[in-house]
């Protein structure tokens, strides 16, 4: 039996222009130019009064060789890298849970892990400090059974952060997850088990190695978006380290040196380009899970 | 022992073995959930401003709903819209970008499957300014429109991998039997393939309106005069500390938001059962349309 | 046949869309009777806006910054002609002039600007701006709580400060510190004091806590001594009421930085009569005395004051003696990179 796919038959291109047309033409203008034009003002100069002088100049790029820039970006790639492994190490017990579970429970299980991000993620952060404050019910708590004498900081501590780039990255890396463990067809997981092979034997040898492409997937879609986060570093970290998403803010806002900034930005771009071709050595990028 | 005895022993070892499930599960989504409690509770709180906890008072509610705050509301009014507009726009492109590039080749597609990760990957920061330039190179007026194209550009790409992934071959055999009794490409668009992938257009929707509704760097960037989103106006108020009636409005919007989706739920529930009965009617179709494609061929 | 009909349609719908949002968010609206204001959210009271909105027949559109920068963006991007009123602040106003982003003033239709200090409205900025509120940025400390007094910036980088201090970010805002409490100019472009500022600043970064919610993190606990704003001093003191035991530092030499919050009218800005009125009616003083009942910060505007409670008044965060002894943040011109710089190590922490 043949399949409905392949080529539009000649003559009758609508039905294809129809539906693909429209997301390729908004990617290509709302995605492509603006990349290009950053990559275009990042060989650019500095205007005087901020915004930038259109005359090609190298000095971004000399600027981002200094060695403070090397500090920031390993520090960046520090954090990021963190975050990435406690939201696997957290995701994937959990997107394992619930992909084991009956479709429709899966599906509100899903919806709950989103829900709270209906509240603005500044009032998250805002409430993880109240808890944890040094007057907070944390600190009060742990006077009060006598386990400590004096409240503890606990804002502005790395720990915090982490907790707060976990709780924001986790539905991204579960999402991927998920769907992959989900697809694993039963009769494999059944073979296995036949086969003599005990539970853990079969997570570690079989449903591990399968939902690699899913993993890889979550890894992407943490470790990049926190690399170029500063919002939750500067508000739960109190500020005291530059990241290079603070770096880039700077230098649209109030250093106005944009073509650093979009220098900075392609930086970040062939970072993700080098992650996406990682990728497609053992996986098809368009086929890639992210949700 | 009995044989009794045994399968109460090994009932019981499986329970034992589910509680660290259930306490690991119960952590990480009391980790989601407990600073949204602590959100709704400092919406309670008796203090100008939320810099600690000073007391009880219901006084931010009555406040709120006195409309004096206008400010509040319209940005409240005003990202709902954003949010809405992002969605449909989304999923309407979503869903033809999703069947569109899983069914067809095309020179290029490689290339629109890269694209479509970029928004996903890259730093908000990146996309805002870049786009912002673009608008402003081309002489675009800054204001909703470029806010709901900056959110779609976001939302869109989640779409289309969304249904892409619900694209399977149980469609593709669905729409030939569709179409070999007779119907048209677009009647088989609308009563075939949109029903079958109609769990993946609620998903996208879903992610869109969670994506669009907690967007504030984008907002920001490409905002013009006229309006600032929720998100917006709570970073600028945040310069010196947010209020308790910021914590009311979106405790509100929670729940109304929660409301809306039991609603949506019940519907959809309804809307199954009645599916139920028609699907094993047209189950019977299929049926007999792929004899009749077999015969034919 | 249809097929096709359907994708012509739905390329259509999408495309009247968007430009029916680009429409309706251009032009809602009488075009003569808006005003469109870009400014900190939080920062006028309701009652100012809907009293201004209720005499003059003007719709204004409150729009929000979350970052000064965020207006010079803005200008620089090109949006400027979408606004009619735009908040920034005096360090970026000789950019701004110079660059050509504002529209002079015709101070002819802004009778009520007469009752600013002229003090704090230098000549060159007369012509282009309306100073609307201001602030100190000085040293405030609890009395109980912090292990040392405080009269001077060296005081903050002594070890008993340490994990107790708590400050406001930017490279404007703490080099400037350093630089007097080394003896130079506070807006210095020498590379090689910058540098010495920087060695200056480290040791102030060791005993900080926490850049930014300064007021919070004080009244909460967490931070004892804290380099903030005048007006989330207040803001502090206010919400600790009658314990208050927060005090403004007794500085007996050092200058401290007075900052400007000031009205420009971008180039291209649509509404130029309105935002005329509006600027009229915020510098008058009886209205400006009222808004700043819920916005207690310092004020240019002098027979506001005059007018203004109190309590306003005598409020204990204004409550220092050295008003007169400030400097002002000006452009450094192409030094801002080597600010930049020092920053940047400053934060990243190289040496440690």
């Amino acid at each position: 039996m043949s399949v409905v796919t392949g080529r539009a038959k000649k003559g009758n291109r609508l039905p294809m222009l129809a539906q693909a047309g429209p997301v390729s033409l908004w990617m290509i203008v709302f995605v492509t130019l603006p990349m290009l034009f950053i990559i275009f003002i990042s060989f650019m100069s500095r205007g005087t009064f901020g915004g930038v002088e259109y005359t090609p100049s190298m000095e971004s790029y000399e600027t981002m060789m200094e060695i403070t820039y090397f500090h920031v970006i390993t520090k960046s790639i520090g954090v990021a890298a963190e975050t990435t492994i406690a939201c696997l190490l957290v995701g994937y017990p959990f997107a394992y849970y619930i992909a084991r579970k009956p479709a429709d429970v899966a599906s509100r299980l899903i919806t709950l892990l989103m829900i709270p991000f209906w509240t603005n993620s500044l009032m998250r952060l805002n409430a993880w400090m109240l808890i944890f404050q040094t007057n907070g019910p944390v600190n009060n708590f742990l006077v009060n059974v006598n386990l400590i004498e004096k409240p503890i900081t606990f804002i502005f501590t790395d720990g915090l952060v982490l907790l707060g780039l976990i709780t924001n990255y986790l539905p991204f890396a579960v999402l991927p997850m998920y769907s992959s463990i989900e697809k694993l067809e039963k009769p494999v997981l059944e073979a296995s088990a036949d086969l003599g092979a005990n539970p853990r034997q079969t997570l570690l040898k079989v449903t591990l190695p399968l939902t690699i492409p899913g993993i890889f997937s979550a890894i992407i879609l943490t470790f990049i978006p926190a690399l170029g986060t500063y919002v939750i570093t500067d508000m739960l970290g109190g500020g005291k380290v530059l990241y290079i998403g603070n770096i880039i803010k700077n230098q649209f806002g109030t250093i106005r040196n944009w073509p650093l900034g979009a220098a900075l930005s392609v930086l970040l771009l062939a970072i993700t380009a080098l992650m996406l071709f990682l990728y497609s050595r053992f996986a098809k990028v368009e086929d890639m899970e992210v949700v | 022992m009995s044989r009794e005895g045994k399968v109460n022993r090994r009932l019981q070892r499986q329970r034992l073995r589910k509680i660290p499930w259930t306490v690991f599960m119960t952590l990480v989504y009391a980790s989601f959930y407990i600073p949204v409690m602590v959100m709704i509770l400092f919406s309670f709180n008796d203090a100008k401003r939320n810099y600690s906890w000073m007391g009880f008072t219901t006084h931010w509610y009555p406040k709120l709903f006195s409309f004096g705050n206008h400010d509040l509301w319209e940005a409240l009014v005003y990202s709902l819209i954003i949010a809405v507009l992002a969605t449909v726009i989304s999923v309407v492109i979503g869903v033809l970008g999703g069947i569109g590039l899983k069914k067809y080749e095309f020179h290029g597609k490689k290339f629109i499957n890269m694209m479509l990760f970029i928004p996903i990957v890259v730093p908000e920061i990146v996309m805002a300014v870049s786009m912002l330039i673009i608008f402003m190179v081309i002489g675009v007026k800054l204001g909703l429109a470029t806010i709901v194209i900056g959110h779609c550009t976001f939302c869109i790409p989640y779409a289309v991998i969304v249904i892409k992934g619900r694209i399977t071959g149980d469609n593709e055999t669905l729409q030939e039997a569709s179409m070999d009794l007779g119907a048209t490409k677009l009647q088989t668009f609308i009563k075939v393939t949109i029903p079958s992938i109609m769990p993946g257009i609620m998903s996208a929707a879903f992610l869109s309106f969670t994506l669009s509704i907690d967007d504030v760097i984008i907002s920001n960037m490409l905002a013009g005069a006229s309006q600032s989103t929720l998100p917006v106006l709570i970073l600028s108020v945040n310069r010196t500390g947010i209020t308790p009636d910021i914590n009311a409005l979106t405790t509100v919007m929670v729940i109304v938001m929660l409301f809306g989706m039991a609603i949506m739920n019940v519907l959809q529930r309804i809307h199954k059962k009645r599916e139920a009965a028609s699907l094993a009617e047209s189950d019977e179709r299929i049926r007999a349309a792929r004899l009749a494609a077999e015969e034919y061929n | 046949m249809k097929t096709k009909l359907l994708a012509v349609v739905l390329v259509l719908v999408m495309v009247f869309a968007l430009t029916a949002c680009g429409d309706s968010g251009s032009e809602s609206g009488n075009a003569g009777s808006e005003l469109n204001i870009f400014m900190w959210g939080d920062y006028i009271s309701d009652e100012t806006i809907t009293d201004f909105e209720n005499e003059t027949g003007i719709d204004v559109n409150l729009s929000y910054m979350n970052d000064n920068a965020d207006s010079v963006n803005k200008l620089t991007a090109g949006a400027g002609g979408e606004y009619d009123l735009i908040m920034t602040c005096d360090a970026y106003m000789e950019s701004l002039i110079n660059g050509g982003y504002l529209e002079e003033l015709d101070l002819s239709k802004i009778p009520n600007a007469e009752n600013i200090n002229k003090a704090y409205w230098t000549e060159q900025n007369q012509k282009y701006c309306i100073p609307y509120l201001m602030n100190y940025i000085y040293v405030v400390y609890d009395t109980e709580r912090c292990p040392i007094d405080i009269t001077c910036y060296n005081d903050l980088i002594r070890p008993e400060l340490k994990g107790q201090l708590g400050s406001i970010d930017g490279a404007r805002n703490l080099f400037p510190i350093a630089l007097i409490a080394l003896g130079y100019d506070p807006n210095s472009t020498e590379e090689s004091e910058i540098a010495e500022a920087y060695e200056w600043l480290k040791k102030y970064n060791d005993n900080v806590v926490a850049y930014g919610s300064t007021e919070t993190n004080i009244v909460n606990g967490t931070i004892s001594v804290m380099l903030t704003y005048d007006g989330n001093t207040a803001e502090a003191m206010a919400s600790m009421g009658d314990n208050n035991t927060l005090t403004v530092a007794p500085f007996t030499e050092d200058p401290v930085q007075l900052g400007f919050d000031l009205y420009v009218i971008p180039k291209g800005a649509t509404h130029m009569d309105n935002a005329y009125a509006f600027l009229n009616y915020i510098t008058d003083p009886e209205v400006m005395a009222k808004n700043l009942v819920e916005n207690p910060y310092s004020c240019p505007n002098d027979a506001a004051v005059a007018a203004a409670s109190e309590e306003y008044r005598n409020g204990p965060a204004f409550d220092f003696d050295y008003k007169e002894n400030v400097f002002f943040q000006e452009d450094v011109g192409d030094a801002i990179k080597t600010y930049d710089k020092y920053y940047q190590k400053l934060k990243v922490g190289i040496g440690e």
